[in-house]
């Protein structure tokens, strides 16, 4: 089985309020994006990475694995204009002969090599990673509609693993009836119906969807990397 | 396999004395020597001993551009470097009003800029291979120095550069280690201070065993610091 990756290289940002997209902050002083793809450059498994990217930060992008010596491994391809059309077109352009995808996303720098690695060992085709949910959620916006179990609730983390050609299909079928997911074991789960597997995930693997998200990695970044000078 | 260490400023000074503990080190197979002065760098040698193998690169730092492949060269033909020694100082003392522009950007691109490119290549071809980077910066750049202002300003700019960078590589393995030395009986002291008598200070074999030392396998913990060395008369 060969193994490739998609790495969601990120929109424009617009959520985290910045002028510069999510994927090009600094963690640490590094890009978020170049954490990611150091750890994966470690794991020769990965025989192929495609990272999409918004066509206005594609050259940047670029760049970015160039000035980082990267490799021949690693390329940019234009994304969507959903994340979920950005998997597709990323899953779309991993190389003739890859079986198994590994989706992975910029906004998650703190994953560690590790992951990938059981990711890869896990003999299932199809794994993600989740971890429990620690407070309670219930259904509602403006008045409690109804209750949820958290006990029987996943917090759905990246990176995942699926049997490429399936997810596909599984792509297709989801661009077929319109329907937009936001990650990819949901899509998969519900177009496949095949078992899914869930490995314990990591409360350190958080992604930077808001500005607090950046102050909360930097800590955990801090800490990971034995800082000394606070 | 052995290590490989590359110094600038091996022709003199500090930076020949450096080399020549280096040399000594078990564990270094290969020491790499630059500076502009072909005849310097044979002094070095001779001085050296044949333990380990010894390449000779004479280089004018202050081309930026040719950095880039000047390491390039030498981690294709080593296979990388493990220990990489920013001992290659510039001084011209002169007080602000006799400051030149060309006086300062000669200063800055020798003590400052020149390391920070070869850091930065470094960086790039290391591969996640664990590494350990010594910049020499000076007692000038943390305390004031009257007269010398373009010289003390760039030793302040390299232990700054030099705790950011020890915070920025903390995640890849590199390791940033800083000296801060007091007076040392070299060329460059001889330019700051004409008048000393060189035998009552500081001799720059005396700096290269805390280089050595603080480049040893053991040293854990001072890293990212920057660390004065001064004779204490
Ligand atoms: N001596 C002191 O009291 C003292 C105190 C604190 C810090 N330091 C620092 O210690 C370091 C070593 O200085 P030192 O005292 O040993 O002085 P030094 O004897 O004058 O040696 C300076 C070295 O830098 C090299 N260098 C200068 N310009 C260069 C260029 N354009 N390209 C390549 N190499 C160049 C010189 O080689 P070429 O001339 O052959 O090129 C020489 O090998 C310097 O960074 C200095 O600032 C010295």
């Amino acid at each position: 089985m060969r193994t490739g990756m998609v790495v969601l290289g990120g929109g424009i940002g617009r959520r985290i309020g910045r002028p510069v997209p999510k994927q090009f902050l600094l963690l640490g002083g590094k890009p978020i994006i170049i954490h990611v793809l150091e750890k994966v450059r470690a794991i020769a498994e990965i025989e192929d990475v495609v990272v999409t990217c918004p066509a206005s930060h594609l050259e940047a992008t670029q760049q970015l694995i160039e000035n980082h010596r990267l490799g021949s491994r690693f390329r940019c391809v234009v994304g969507g204009g959903t994340r979920q059309e950005s998997t597709y077109l990323g899953l779309e352009a991993l190389g003739d002969g890859i079986d198994l995808a590994i989706i992975h996303e910029a906004v998650r720098p703190l994953v560690s090599t590790d992951d990938f690695r059981r990711l890869i060992e896990t003999p299932d085709e199809n794994v993600i990673y989740g971890i429990p949910i620690p407070f309670t959620v219930l259904k509602g916006h403006d008045h409690v509609e109804g209750l949820l179990e958290r006990d029987e609730l996943v917090n759905v983390q990246l990176p995942q693993k699926f049997d490429r050609a399936r997810l596909l299909e599984a792509h297709r079928a989801a661009r077929a009836d319109g329907v937009e997911f936001t990650e990819d074991a949901s899509l998969f789960f519900k177009y496949t119906g095949e078992p899914v597997r869930i490995l314990p995930g990591s409360d350190v693997n958080i992604k930077i969807t808001v500005p607090t998200d950046t102050v909360i990695a930097e800590a955990i970044y801090a800490d990971l990397i034995g800082r000394r000078t606070r | 396999m052995g290590k490989v260490c590359v110094i600038t400023g091996a022709s003199q000074g500090i930076g020949r004395a450096a080399a020549i503990e280096m040399s000594k080190r078990e564990d270094v197979d290969v020491v790499v020597l630059i500076a502009r002065s072909a005849d310097g760098l044979a002094g070095t040698v001779s001085a050296m001993g044949d333990r380990a193998k010894i390449h000779q690169l004479p280089y004018d730092l202050s081309d930026l551009d040719g950095i880039p492949s000047l390491v390039e060269d030498i981690c294709r033909e080593h296979g990388g470097i493990d220990l990489l020694l920013n001992v290659a100082g510039y001084a011209d003392p002169r007080s602000l009003l006799d400051t030149t522009a060309d006086n300062l950007v000669q200063t800055f691109t020798i003590n400052v800029f020149a390391m920070l490119i070869l850091i930065r290549e470094m960086a790039r071809f290391s591969d996640g291979r664990p590494a350990k980077i010594l910049n020499v910066a000076s007692t000038a750049g943390i305390t004031p120095r009257p007269g010398w202002v373009a010289y003390a300003a760039s030793k302040a700019a390299v232990v700054s550069l030099s705790a950011t960078l020890a915070e920025e590589l903390a995640g890849s393995g590199i390791k940033i280690y800083t000296i801060s030395p007091g007076r040392t009986a070299t060329e460059l002291r001889r330019k700051l201070a004409p008048d000393e008598d060189p035998t009552s200070i500081m001799q720059p074999e005396q700096v290269a065993r805390v280089i050595r030392t603080l480049l040893s396998d053991d040293e854990l913990t001072l890293d990212g610091q920057n660390i004065i060395v001064r004779q204490q008369l």
